[in-house]
This record gives structure tokens, sequence and C-alpha cells, in this order.
């Protein structure tokens, strides 16, 4: 009997399950980079999984396929509309180019100098993401304003729909799965305050999605029913 | 006789190239078993459905990424949801004492025999290598491999100072190795 070497011992405890919540992390950290170490964690399971056998399978909720069938369609609606996201923000970026061409000739009128303070004081940065499908009348609303750093989503054109309720999910790849941002009705105006920091640039670079739900939201925390909308923030002004 | 399910490898392939259908497939074969071990390591059937899901989801995404020389199919889907599993055991900080015996859980009726057939002949070698272990240590690999117990849950089961487990287990591991290398 060989003993074991150092990686071939974290990588078995790796496997085997005995480690440490630290240890457990820095290992999963290293083995993206360690061809070593990844190799030897993939041996070990191979050794150890014939072990599941003798676990007494249980059958899962009828329900939980739906969810994931779900989260599956969540993230591919996601994918399939970045393209058309991508589109907007050019035009939209388009649409600033313009913009900024016109203030610059009104900028000539009151002089370069005092313009872009004139500017940065009566003009906050506002992004606006518009979640609706295909050409029909917005649904929902979400603009950030970075001047007071708040962020709303308002329902513009959701109907009533009897015993569901619209949830709002903040969509990142950075999550491990979609953020209720909470439920909504028609009418409903939501105000998020935003600290600067890294959940601010998550927010900023995620996609934006509405579901239905049963009333009063998702009982599991993610997305269990269709996905109506989706959207992803644009810069609005300069 | 209905006609042979398709392989694992086969649906995993499938379901890399995005088909739908051989993902129900591949959730209908592997599911009931993968909940099982979910559910052994995390005591809560709650908890243990959400891992289950999110488990899927990463199936789903990284099908591609799936290499047949390296693990069978069944091997990489376990390791998804036993990396998920442990992570959120030791998350919550389940003190698992691996006696928990009230586990209230419907027994899947599907008989679900392919993954097992696949590798039939894995399944006897560890379990040989396994008895050749003293059996107290026998035990103590299964406490950590199928109920997630950490060191720590072991140094307390059995009344060893932490060190002493990690000693044992290195040298269980390294003669489990060494007996399914022959």
């Amino acid at each position: 009997m060989t003993e074991l070497d150092d990686i071939e011992a974290l990588a078995a405890e790796y496997v085997l399950g005995t480690l440490s919540r630290e240890e457990r992390l820095t290992v999963a950290e290293r083995r993206a980079a360690d061809k070593a170490l990844d190799r030897a964690i993939a041996a070990w399971e191979k050794r150890l999984s014939p072990m599941i056998e003798t676990v007494t399978p249980v059958a899962p909720s009828p329900n939980l396929y739906n969810k994931i069938r779900a989260q599956i369609g969540l993230s591919q609606h996601v994918i399939s509309l970045k393209a058309r996201e991508q589109q907007l923000a050019r035009r939209a970026s388009r649409w600033r180019n313009a913009f900024v061409g016109v203030s610059a000739i009104a900028a000539s009128a009151i002089g370069i100098l005092g313009y872009r303070e004139v500017l940065h004081q009566q003009m906050p940065t506002q992004y606006v993401a518009v979640l609706q499908t295909g050409a029909d009348k917005p649904a929902f609303l979400l603009t950030v304003d970075t001047k007071t750093n708040m962020s709303v989503i308002t329902a513009v054109n959701a109907p009533q729909r009897a015993a569901k309720s619209y949830e709002v999910w903040l969509v990142n790849d950075k999550l491990p799965k979609p953020k209720s941002l909470g439920v909504m009705k028609e009418g409903d105006m939501h105000v998020m305050p935003m600290a600067p920091g890294p959940d601010t640039d998550m927010f900023m670079q995620a996609s934006f999605a509405v579901s239905l739900e049963p009333e009063g939201g998702s009982p599991t925390g993610t997305p269990t029913g269709p996905v109506l909308f989706t959207g992803k923030l644009i810069q609005a002004t300069p | 006789m209905p006609a042979p399910a398709p392989k694992l490898d086969q649906l995993l392939a499938a379901v890399a190239r995005g088909d739908e259908t051989a993902f129900a497939q591949l959730y209908q074969a592997t599911s009931s078993k993968l909940l099982g071990v979910a559910l052994r390591i995390l005591k809560n059937r709650e908890v243990a459905e959400e891992v289950l899901q999110e488990a899927y989801f990463k199936v789903w995404e990284r099908a591609g990424d799936y290499n047949s020389t390296i693990a069978a199919p069944v091997t990489w889907m376990a390791a998804i949801v036993r990396n998920r599993a442990l992570d959120e055991a030791r998350r919550r900080v389940i003190r698992s004492t691996g006696n928990e015996n009230e586990l209230e859980n419907v027994e899947s009726e599907d008989e679900h025999p392919i993954a097992a057939l696949e590798r039939a002949e894995d399944v006897e070698r560890l379990m040989r290598c396994l008895d050749g272990l003293e059996p107290d240590r026998k035990q103590m690999v299964r406490l950590a491999y199928l109920d997630g117990m950490s060191r720590e849950a072991l140094a307390k089961r059995f009344d060893r100072p932490e060190g002493t487990i990690k000693t044992w287990l290195h040298r269980s591991l390294a003669q489990l190795r060494g007996c399914l290398e022959q």
C-alpha cells in the first residue's frame, strides 16, 4: 500500500466529503488552475462513486422537473434576447451621439467651459430597461438614476390575472440563481435605493425578467411560472 | 418488451446539443437516485430538492463539458450533486450523527436500473475493497461519503482527535486505491 501524497490526500478527502467549508472552497478554487489536482479529483470521483448505488432512491416531488424547466427556459429566454438587447443598445448609442451633437451646438452658445458642469448638475445619468414582449406596449419599466442612486420599477401594463402574481427577477451569471426583486401588480411602483459597490455593478450588468407566479409570488424562491418579459438596462441620458 | 433505453452518455451528448426530450429522459433515469444521494447528506427534503434543481440546471448548462473518457455519466452527475450538497451542508453546518433513521421519504417506485447496469462491475469491485477495510474504517468511509460527515463530526462520533481521524482516513483511502488498482 502506497501512502497518499499531498495532492492525492487533498483530492481524496475533497471527494470523500470530510473537508471543512473553508478547505472545500480552497480546493474548488485551486482545481480550476491546478490540472494535477483536478485530475486527482476526477480519479477519486471515479473510484468512490459506485458507492451511491447503495443509496435508496427517493422520488422527487412531481413539480421539481417543471421548476428545472422553468429555470432553463428563463436562462434561454435571456440568452435569446441578448442579441436583440445589444441591437437596442447600439440604437440607443446612436441616439445618444445625436443628442451629444445637438448639445454641442447648444454648448457653443453658452461657452464650452461651463457646459459640462451645467450638464452634470442638471442631468443625472439615467438608465432604463423596458420589459416587454415583441412590439407590445411596455409592461414593466425599470429606471436607474445615478444622481439620486435610486432605481424604480413600475408596472405599466400588467393586467390582473386571477390567482396569479407578477414577480420581477434579476438574472446575472454571477448569481447561482435568479434573485427576486419583488411581486408586483398593475400600477405598483417599487423604489430601491442603490449604494455604489459590487452589488450595483452586478445590477447594472444584469438582465431583468418578469414571470407569472402563484398569487403572492414564487413558493420556491426561483421562477416557477412562464417568463413573460425580459430586458436589460441601457443608458438613456449621457 | 420496450425498446432499450438510450444510454446515459448518449442522452448527455443530446442534452449538450440542446435536446429537451433527452434532458427529460436523463432526469427520469437519474433523479430518484441523485435525490437519494442529496437527501442522505442534507437530511432535509426541501433543501435537497433545491440542490437537485440547481444541479440539473448545471447539467443542462455544462453537458457540453462532459468528457466520457474521464468519467461515466452517473459519476459526473453525482459529483455535481454531491459537491453542491456538501457545500450546502457545510454552509448550514449540518452536524450529522449518521444515526438518522427518522427520515420518512417515499421510496421511488420507478425502476431505473440503467445507471446500475452500466457499472455493475465497478460497484462489485468497490464493495469488495471496502470489505477489506477494518469494520470501523469502512463505516467511517461510508459515513463520510454517503452521509457527508466531516472530519470534525467523525471525530465526535468515534471519540478520537481529528488528527487521528485524518490519519485513519488517509490510510483507508490509500488501501482502497491500492485494492481498486489490482
